[in-house]
């Protein structure tokens, strides 16, 4: 027989008791904690189309380089007011990101409201800022000969669209700016806190 | 690395262990050439940004590609088995439970395979870090863990050993810890929102410091003696790094969500513990550097050694870095920069890879008494070396011009604009380090299949091992 911890089941019930339980307190009881945090007064759910958009958004993983925080810092404060906990309560999965390549997006539904800008930005980033290292999502796009009464034409300047035809949106696009759109901090009331 | 390399004595290992040990450290090594090239091409995306303008080889898929396949196709695979060869050699006999570390390698390759696939069709679990594979990836991902675990048990139950030698309770600690570590991530139920966050804070600090941290340090507690044909210099240093970094290692993962809307106090509490985790970097990496004291001429002539100097040496660095970018002053500057992902690959390349490679040049030749060129070694050892630190510095510079472009209130573009020359040279030096992967995956394919230099045959009696 061994003693201690050169019984190897020993080791093993140590290493789970331990782990197990520093696990419950800072996993599962701050996500138990925090997940029924109520939204910030005034903040609405999405609808069908601005779901649709942000799955477009998770999918193509836009959060890796724009935050959806916006810190209590003074640099911050060209993106919004500082987010407080109640902005997240629709917000599954959690999309506040680790690194602010491009600008941060939680309130620029009300900064950036163009379509027409939208669109053009997210066909070819570099036709509104020229030193942009956006990439570009055509596929999000269609090019046709002839735009129909219904389509959602892309205003796109000479040298960033096809040599013949029309650039438009797709269903796709249209929900992912309509997401973009939605993207709005709601001024905080009295007795809002962080 | 000019001298001759030490003459090294093959292992009396049963060959089917050395296949094992063959087939992860292939599969392995093919999940690394994926990764790297496919960061090297995220890397010239950033000077280039229309390059390759494909829905499947778009920035936004292939950055969760990069990290999970480095993570869990590269990493978990060397180190599970590395930890799979390391319990049968400290035990005194073959790999118990062999068709257990055969699954355990099946699992992961599936769960690598079929995560690559889903990302790049746009299917993820959210863009949260390590954890983007959807659930039912995670679980293929599970499986291969537990079956890892339940071969190393296996195997540590029968041994002839009287004890355990320490390099196993890292190793079992390590599978443990990310079995209950992933069980917790993937529950959905009480992750929403901001609760979600706090659960993502846990997650993705600790996959990497109870995971590879563990796995890395107790192959190395195996290899650096044996290297040395010295003991380790403190077994209690040892014993107190593993206690000390298994409860201080937990608290601070929402250092990564500092200036949130997560309780202050939950943010206070990681960075406390951040410079906690002091004790256990120290003492890890100072026990492994004293071990190798007053021995320079040894690691020149030896494989496996310089990498683990290497490696030793950015675990300090990088986890001394860690804990000082926990500081909220520091962080209003660095973070949400490329400064972080200089650090991330501070200790995920210099730190865990460069330990993962010194352990497969000490265990493989050994296994199967095929030995690379002295020169390839070489080659990979610096051409790694340099890639990595002109790496490092490159993005700690392109990090910290572009927290100080926007703390002076510049538009946004000005900190694009700032860090672009930096991405240059991050793309450059990723080209070097995908070379010397390339140069490493040869030197596998040689000490695998390469030609014999001896013929030793395999006696399956049992025999009192000679390890630590």
């Amino acid at each position: 027989m061994n003693r201690g911890l050169n019984n190897v089941w020993a080791l093993v019930a140590a290493c789970a008791l331990v782990y197990g339980t520093l696990a419950i307190l800072l996993g599962v009881v701050p996500g138990v904690a925090l997940s029924p945090t109520p939204p910030t007064p005034g903040l609405r759910p999405l609808d069908a189309q601005e779901q649709r958009g942000r799955d477009i958004y998770v999918g193509e993983g836009c959060s890796y380089c724009h935050t959806q925080n916006v810190r209590p810092l003074q640099q911050d404060l060209v993106f919004g007011r500082p987010s407080v906990a109640g902005d997240y309560a629709y917000s599954t999965p959690e999309l506040l990101g680790t690194e602010r390549t491009g600008p941060d997006l939680s309130n620029i539904g009300t900064r950036q409201p163009s379509d027409v800008w939208q669109y053009l930005h997210l066909w070819e980033p570099r036709a509104v800022v020229s030193d942009s290292v956006m990439p570009a999502f055509p596929w999000l796009f269609q090019v046709k000969d002839r735009a129909g009464p219904q389509d959602v034409v892309v205003n796109v300047p000479p040298g960033f669209g096809p040599k013949q035809g029309v650039v438009v949106a797709t269903q796709d696009a249209q929900a992912l700016v309509a997401y973009i759109k939605s993207l709005k901090q709601v001024p905080l009331t009295k007795g809002a806190s962080r | 690395m000019a001298a001759t390399p030490i003459a090294i004595t093959r292992d009396n290992a049963d060959p089917e262990d050395v296949a094992i040990l063959s087939a992860f450290t292939l599969s392995a090594t093919f999940w690394l050439l994926l990764a790297t090239a496919v960061g090297l091409l995220l890397s010239f995306k950033f000077p280039y940004p229309d390059l390759a303008t494909s829905p499947f080889l778009s920035f936004g898929r292939l950055r969760a590609i990069h990290t999970n396949d480095t993570f869990y196709g590269w990493a978990s695979m060397a180190l599970s088995g590395a930890a799979i060869y390391v319990a049968s050699r400290t035990s005194g006999i073959a790999i118990q439970g062999k068709r257990l570390a055969w699954l355990s390698l099946l699992f992961y390759n599936l769960a690598a395979i079929c995560g690559t696939i889903t990302l790049d069709l746009g299917i993820n679990y959210g863009d949260q870090e390590y954890r983007e594979w959807v659930w039912w990836v995670r679980i293929l991902l599970m499986i291969g863990i537990a079956c890892g675990l339940a071969s190393i048990i296996e195997t540590l139950r029968r041994r002839v050993e009287n004890d355990i030698y320490i390099s196993n309770w890292y190793t079992v600690g390590g599978f443990i810890f990310t079995i209950i570590l992933a069980t917790v991530a993937i529950i959905p139920s009480y992750q929403n929102g901001l609760g979600q966050v706090a659960v993502q804070a846990y997650f993705m600090h600790n996959a990497v410091g109870m995971w590879f941290t563990f796995l890395a340090l107790g192959v190395t507690y195996y290899v650096l003696p044996k290297e040395l044909n010295r003991p380790i210099y403190s077994y209690s240093l040892g014993v107190l790094a593993f206690w000390t970094n298994l409860v201080f290692y937990p608290v601070i993962g929402a250092h990564h969500y500092e200036y949130t809307p997560l309780p202050w106090w939950f943010q206070t509490l990681a960075i406390v513990f951040s410079v906690g985790m002091l004790v256990p970097v120290y003492a890890g990496s100072s026990n492994l550097l004293l071990t190798m004291r007053g021995r320079f001429e040894t690691i020149r002539r030896s494989y496996a050694l310089p990498f683990i100097l290497i490696g030793v040496s950015y675990y300090f660095l990088g986890s001394t870095q860690g804990t000082v970018e926990a500081f909220r002053s520091l962080q209003a500057i660095w973070h949400l920069t490329n400064f972080t992902v200089g650090h991330s690959h501070a200790t995920m390349y210099g730190f865990i890879t460069f330990l993962a490679w010194g352990a497969v040049y000490h265990l493989l030749p050994r296994a199967t008494g095929k030995q690379p060129s002295h020169l390839f070694t070489g080659m990979h050892f610096w051409f790694a070396t340099i890639g990595v630190t002109f790496y490092v510095i490159s993005l700690s510079v392109a990090g910290t011009v572009q927290g100080l472009a926007w703390a002076s209130g510049n538009p946004f573009i000005a900190s694009v604009d700032a860090a672009a020359p930096y991405w240059v040279g991050r793309a450059v030096s990723g080209s070097l380090m995908l070379l010397s992967h390339c140069v490493f995956a040869y030197n596998v394919w040689i000490m695998t299949f390469g030609g014999s230099r001896e013929s030793a045959k395999w006696e399956p009696a049992s025999r009192s091992a000679v390890e630590a």
